[in-house]
């Protein structure tokens, strides 16, 4: 990225680049179980992300801004996902989708069953519900938009992560100062 | 393979299979069970392997798919294992079912990779989950359904979970709930038995239980049939244990039919009286004499009688 992990931007610099980045999020969806349904229902027509500049279905990490990771994930699967997310570039962002993704949900007992994501990969947002419906993932990305639109850039590539948002927990869009 | 279609006229009965299993299996063949609609045969150890090769390449069984296989943790006394082998000529479902040797310690069974390349990976599977090994087979590691360096066989039901040991249980009630003195209260579910909050609910709850009578303990069931037909699971307080399965299905079918038409004589049941009474008989005469058929003339009866029904209304 050059400058930009250098030079904190000018404030009006600052505020068209990230009202640029935060509508056009290109996700890469991790579907890994029933979640992923829901998932999808939210790119569809009725409930739609791509009206808030979410660009599902990049073609790959390499490709993408961020990560929805919905389902049960997997001791076996969590290399992967470790993988793919190292695999993007900065600036990245990771949505916890459903109660598997956020601790192991029902399955908090299993012998397989990673008991969240956040044991693997840092999560910007996590979106409670088993399964969420469309709406709270559109929520959550409303949410982490918002997140986008204040933050540094600067602070971002170097890696210092905000505090993770959990849907439900506060006010949605009271979470950002100046929101 | 000029035959592809199923052949179920052609298919041995699970007598017939049995029959035909003990005349070359001899000893080697334990007994037979008829269950849900599957045919078990148990084999020992040792006929375990020349029981599969049977099924497969005896021209009257030609149990020629692999279905699955898989292991059951048979508690003290060691492991189980079980291939469901299918016909796709006949139709046919068989479970072959065994007893490891080697205990709870060191459950061993014959591989059958030779005779269905099919069984390769579900060995596999089996070894992951049970620890069952599988002398014979090409490779049965590394680990493909947990990680690598997992430890222990997570589907023996001594198997600890880690999480359990940390956390209570979250959900509402235990597991197994005790009485004051820690004895294990035993509860069986029954159909019916916990309806949801509305009167819907209930009224479809009392409905099942109507339906579904609470099971007397009656022996097992040893209808000829139910290889066609999965067998009922809960039979009827007053079955008797020799009427087949068809003979029962039929017999509920018909309880349920007179239920419904006793529900529908209810629902009649205020207007029932005059429900023959609401056609012009006149009308109904004239049509008739005029050649229609009934149904019209009935039709036509009715509306003529609602009409000077409501021309009555009217005038009062
Ligand atoms: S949170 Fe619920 S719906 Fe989502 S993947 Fe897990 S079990 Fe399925």
């Amino acid at each position: 990225m050059g400058l930009m992990d250098q030079v904190e931007l000018p404030q009006p610099v600052k505020y068209v680049f990230n009202w640029g980045r935060k509508y056009s999020l290109w996700c890469f969806n991790f579907g890994l179980a029933c979640c992923a349904i829901e998932f999808i229902a939210a790119s569809t027509s009725r409930h739609d992300f791509i009206r808030h500049g979410v660009i599902p279905f990049a073609h790959g990490p390499r490709q993408a801004d961020l990560l929805v990771v919905s389902g049960t994930l997997t001791d076996k699967m969590a290399p992967a996902v470790k993988r793919l997310y190292e695999e993007m570039p900065e600036p990245k962002y990771v949505i916890s989708f459903g109660s598997c993704a956020n601790c192991g949900g029902p399955y908090w007992d299993s012998y397989s069953v990673t008991k969240g994501v956040d044991q693997i990969i840092p999560v910007d947002v996590y979106v409670p519900g088993c399964p969420p419906r469309p709406e709270a993932l559109l929520d959550g990305i409303i949410a982490l938009q918002h997140r986008i639109q204040n933050e540094s850039l600067k602070d971002r590539i170097a890696g210092r992560r905000q505090d993770p948002i959990t849907l439900g927990a506060d006010a949605p869009l009271a979470l950002e100062e100046g929101a | 393979m000029s035959d592809v279609l199923a052949r179920r006229d052609r298919a041995l009965s699970p007598e017939e299979t049995e029959e035909l299993l003990r005349d070359r299996l001899g000893d080697g063949l334990q007994r037979t069970v008829l269950e849900y609609g599957v045919f078990t045969v148990w084999v020992e150890q040792d006929a375990w392997v020349q029981a599969a090769t049977l099924c497969r390449d005896e021209p009257l069984l030609a149990y020629d798919m692999f279905d699955n296989l898989f292991g059951i943790d048979a508690r003290e006394e060691g492991f189980d294992v079980v291939a469901v082998l299918y016909s796709t000529s006949t139709g046919n479902r068989i479970a072959l079912r065994t007893r490891c040797a080697g205990g709870r310690d060191e459950p061993t069974c014959p591989s059958i990779t030779d005779i269905y390349r099919g069984a390769d990976w579900m060995e596999r599977e089996t070894w992951d989950m049970f620890g069952v090994d599988f002398p014979g087979h090409p490779q049965i590691g590394p680990r493909i359904l947990t990680v690598e360096n997992f430890e222990g066989w997570p589907l023996r039901k001594d198997f600890h979970l880690a999480s359990r040991a940390a956390k209570p249980w979250p959900g509402v009630k235990e597991p197994a709930e005790l009485d004051e003195d820690g004895n294990v209260i035993e509860r069986v579910p029954h159909i019916g038995d916990a309806p949801g909050p509305y009167d819907l609910d209930k009224a479809m709850a009392e409905q099942a239980q109507a339906m579904n009578p609470r099971p007397e303990l009656d022996g097992p069931e040893d209808d000829d049939d139910a290889d066609d037909e999965p067998a009922e699971v809960e039979a009827g307080p007053d079955d008797d244990p020799t009427v087949s399965g068809a003979e029962k299905a039929e017999a509920r079918r018909k309880a349920q039919a007179e239920a419904r038409a006793k529900k529908a004589a209810e629902r009649a049941g205020g207007d029932g009286d005059e429900g023959a009474a609401q056609l012009d008989q006149d009308v109904y005469d004239q049509l008739i004499a005029e050649g229609k058929s009934e149904r019209i003339a009935r039709s036509k009866a009715k509306a003529a009688y609602i009409k000077a029904q409501r021309a009555k209304e009217g005038d009062a």
